[in-house]
């Protein structure tokens, strides 16, 4: 599906991600840790399409993503950006029908088709009582559902949200885990960015970034291991798995301090 | 729940239908309302004889009614093309730059298309080629305050706004220099006199020079507009959409650009209606271009031949019409700075 070879890119002044492999399929979310500044963000600017791949390649559905033009990349790739605020304020309905814009010439408007995508995206994610609703006026929760929305009726294979927990309290965190791992079942491809790797859903894959490298993929259990982390961070980490009260597993990983709690 | 969708529905419907139909029927109204008003007012009976007349019907409209109304329509109408113009710019431009501040004046561009045309009126230009020269200048201010703002540390919407006030400064200067060491009997009144803003010497044939460019501006930002939603998004958004940024915004810039310009050309420097109208469009239309855009354009056509009337009518000496929107526009700019702070 998502298929990344020895990738390398930066801003100009030198390349950022230095070469990063990885595979993902449909229906697996990708979640990419790493230290700030690691990288994570130009690797998703490189599948984005909106910085050049300076060497090796990026494959969606077996194309190679490098010289499609933006409406083309805009049909196999969505973008969730993070909570942000549209100088204008644009109606829920209005902001997902957006999603559409990859489907119909510049010289048209969203027709009757886009706008009935558009509410069947809203009624996916349950959010239709919304559409008229200003969109500036919604909680950072109901945009980012919205911005989901959006990407469904753009009807991309892969989704690729940079950080979309950092905002969110934990109702709302645990409504995007959920709508994410509800993406993923119904075979997109979900790629995130995240500093919370405990969260990361059943059936994933992690891609820990350390210095514009790959320092581990793989299943969470491989890669999630004190060694890396601490290799990563720079700072002792313990991982912890434990139950919850339905007897899921759950890893937790914990900074922790030679003389933590005994009072200095 | 369903139930006040559907209301809702009907309601926004019912706004949509109004403004489709009422706003044309509104803006012939104005168009027709003022072919009357002036220092020689002609009664609606003469108007009627008049056009019947120039379409060869019937009847014969009097003499001096009749090249009353052939200069008036010219006025009305440039009046009509140049609010529509400058409405569609700022409309435009306020998306462009991501900035509900911005407009023609306030980039400079309007001040760098007077300062291009003043110099091809001084350097003796002919029609067209004035008309080059406020483009070139109207696009060099433009670009001056792209390049300025993206350097600088300051907050987009600040930093777009002073680097324009800088640029209309520097043509203003510039504007000054030149009729500094133009010719006091012929060169110096012209240029003073068209940018204070008037519409009084405009005539058929400044129209029909003016009017081809603005026709074409309009078209291409009409037919494209629903893409200006794209680029009022971030970037990398945008882009993720599958819009062509770089493209699609030099594609509109220019287009505003030159509407810019050739309002200028034709009208002089009428401020504050490019800033005014696509508020007030807004908050009739809400935020979607699709409808944003006509809408805009259309109260602005209608608005300038209003503050236009009241120009040529409000004092039995004749206002110049930059001073007569300006009057109205400041406030205007005062309330919605007093708005945004407060939320």
């Amino acid at each position: 599906m998502l298929e990344l070879q020895n990738v390398r890119g930066g801003y100009g002044g030198g390349d950022v991600v230095k070469g990063v492999s990885c595979r993902v399929e449909s229906g697996e979310i990708l979640c990419v840790v790493g230290p700030n500044g690691c990288g994570k963000t130009t690797l998703f600017r490189l599948i984005l399409g909106s910085l050049p791949v300076t060497g090796g390649s990026i494959r969606i559905d077996g194309r190679d993503t490098g010289g499609l033009s933006p409406r083309e990349l805009a049909g196999l790739v969505a973008y969730i950006p993070q909570y942000h605020a549209p100088v204008f304020a644009y109606t829920v309905l209005e902001v997902v029908t957006m999603g559409r814009a990859s489907h119909f010439s510049a010289f048209e408007a969203p027709k009757r088709i886009d706008r009935e995508a558009a509410w069947a995206a809203l009624e996916k994610m349950n959010i239709e009582h919304l559409a008229h609703k200003k969109y500036t006026a919604l909680s950072g929760g109901q945009r980012q559902l919205v911005l989901i929305a959006r990407a469904v009726c753009q009807s991309a294979k892969v989704f690729v949200m940079d950080e979309p927990a950092a905002s969110l309290d934990f109702a709302n965190h645990q409504l995007l885990t959920e709508v994410a791992e509800d993406l993923a079942a119904r075979g997109y491809c979900v790629v995130m960015s995240t500093h919370s790797p405990e969260y990361s859903a059943a059936g994933s894959k992690i891609l820990l970034m350390s210095q514009g490298r790959a320092a581990g993929f793989g299943e969470p259990r491989e890669v999630i291991t004190p060694e890396n982390l601490e290799q990563v961070y720079g700072i002792e980490m313990d991982v912890i798995t434990v139950q919850d009260r339905y007897g899921t597993e759950r890893t937790i990983c914990l900074p922790v301090r030679a003389n933590h709690g005994r009072g200095s | 729940m369903e139930r006040e969708c559907g209301e809702i529905r009907a309601v926004r419907q019912w706004r949509d239908r109004l403004l489709a139909l009422g706003l044309p029927a509104l803006l012939l109204a104005v168009l027709l309302f003022s072919l009357g008003v002036g220092y020689y007012p002609i009664s609606p009976s003469q108007l009627v004889r008049a056009f019947f007349s120039w379409f060869g019907v019937q009847g014969e409209a009097l003499p001096q009614a009749d090249v009353i109304l052939k200069l008036r329509l010219a006025r009305v109408l440039s009046a009509a093309l140049i609010g529509a113009s400058l409405s569609a710019a700022g409309c435009v431009y306020q998306g462009m730059f991501r900035n509900p501040l911005v407009s023609p004046d306030i980039l400079g561009v309007s001040s760098g298309a007077g300062l291009g045309a003043s110099l091809a009126i001084l350097a003796g230009a002919a029609n067209w080629g004035v008309q080059l020269a406020a483009f070139l200048g109207g696009g060099a201010a433009v670009a001056a305050c792209c390049l300025i703002s993206r350097r600088s540390a300051h907050s987009q919407t600040l930093s777009l706004v002073l680097s324009g006030s800088m640029v209309m400064a520097l043509c203003n200067a510039g504007v000054t220099a030149i009729k500094y060491v133009a010719n006091p009997s012929d060169v110096l009144p012209q240029i003073t006199f068209w940018l204070m803003g008037s519409l009084t010497k405009t005539d058929m044939e400044a129209l029909l020079w003016s009017a081809p460019p603005m026709a074409a501006g309009l078209a291409v930002i009409f037919v494209l507009r629903w893409r200006i939603n794209l680029l009022t998004l971030e970037e990398e958004e945008a882009r993720s959409l599958g819009a062509d940024v770089g493209r699609d915004r030099l594609i509109f810039i220019a287009a505003s650009t030159l509407l810019s310009a050739c309002a200028v050309c034709l009208g002089g420097l009428i401020g504050w209606v490019g800033l005014m109208i696509p508020h007030m469009a807004r908050s009739l239309a809400g935020a979607d271009y699709g409808r944003l855009l006509p809408v805009s354009a259309g109260l602005g056509a209608g608005y300038l031949v209003l503050m236009d009337d009241l120009a040529r009518s409000l004092l039995s000496v004749e206002l110049p019409l930059g001073v007569v929107t300006a009057i109205v526009g400041a406030p205007f700019f005062v309330w919605l700075i007093l708005k945004r702070k407060g939320g």
